[in-house]
């Protein structure tokens, strides 16, 4: 398994971009690196969007729990299991990059990924239960 | 000879900006971990009421573990946004650029951030 890390690399792709997409001859390496980047892009997304959201706080009570209300609406539940599975996916595909990059478990990181994928479904049930249920 | 040491000073400041995605990155986990928690999965609903989080944010020190978790949140994105635009093969003056906008960003997000968390705090006062 191979961690393609452009940054770093001498060799750039001719159109880097669509090669995230480019499903030909993909390796366990090559998925796992693009789902990082989608995921991390959907994140920065929502990272700026939870900013707009939290500033309904300054218009006192009325705008902030009229929120929570559609917050709590089906819709918006599976939206927030789509958000937990990013986050999921980036934090523990993110320990493998790390680790990686600094040297730890090279050679075992098929075994790290998957080791870590399946203990992020584990957080991933629980956590959308938790959602669907509190 | 020259081309050769700008080339490392290159090398080594996209390495620095690595392992500061990387560090940011492992100290998200325990942050982001702590906010779901404390935000979302001990709060029945999912979401504090609007009383709710002002009492929640009258503390100094929820106020402070969040302002941490802003800056360091905005600095890993920022720096994701980066990697990913540097890919690209974006030419000398183009990264130039980039640096500058995500640098706008980066700050005018988190400083609009600090700006809702103090203002929520003197709210709650």
């Amino acid at each position: 398994m191979q961690d393609v890390q452009s940054t770093q690399d001498t060799v750039r792709p001719k159109r880097p971009l669509l090669a995230w997409f480019d499903v030909r001859s993909r390796k366990l390496g090559s998925w796992a690196f693009a789902l990082n980047r989608l995921t991390g892009l959907g994140l920065v997304l929502y990272l700026f969007l939870h900013l707009v959201i939290l500033s309904l706080l300054l218009r006192g009570e009325a705008g902030w729990d009229a929120f929570i209300k559609l917050a709590r609406s089906p819709l918006f539940l599976l939206m927030d299991a789509v958000l937990i599975f990013g986050i999921i996916y980036h934090g523990l595909n993110g320990i493998r990059v790390g680790m990686v990059g600094l040297g730890y478990g090279v050679r075992a990181q098929r075994g790290l990924f998957w080791t870590l994928m399946v203990i992020g479904a584990a957080l991933l049930v629980a956590s959308i239960w938790l959602v669907f249920t509190i | 000879m020259q081309n050769a040491t700008a080339n490392q000073r290159e090398n080594g400041a996209a390495g620095g900006l690595w392992l500061l995605q990387v560090i940011s990155g492992a100290l998200l986990i325990a942050v982001l971990g702590l906010h779901m928690f404390a935000h979302h999965f001990v709060v029945e609903g999912g979401l504090r009421n609007y009383q709710d989080v002002l009492a929640y944010v009258a503390s100094p020190l929820i106020v402070a573990v969040e302002l941490v978790f802003l800056i360091v949140v905005t600095l890993h994105a920022i720096l994701g946004l980066r990697a990913i635009l540097f890919d690209l093969g974006l030419s000398a003056k183009a990264e130039k650029t980039v640096n500058i906008v995500l640098t706008v960003i980066g700050v005018g997000a988190a400083g609009y951030g600090i700006f809702l968390a103090l203002a929520l705090h003197a709210l709650a006062r």
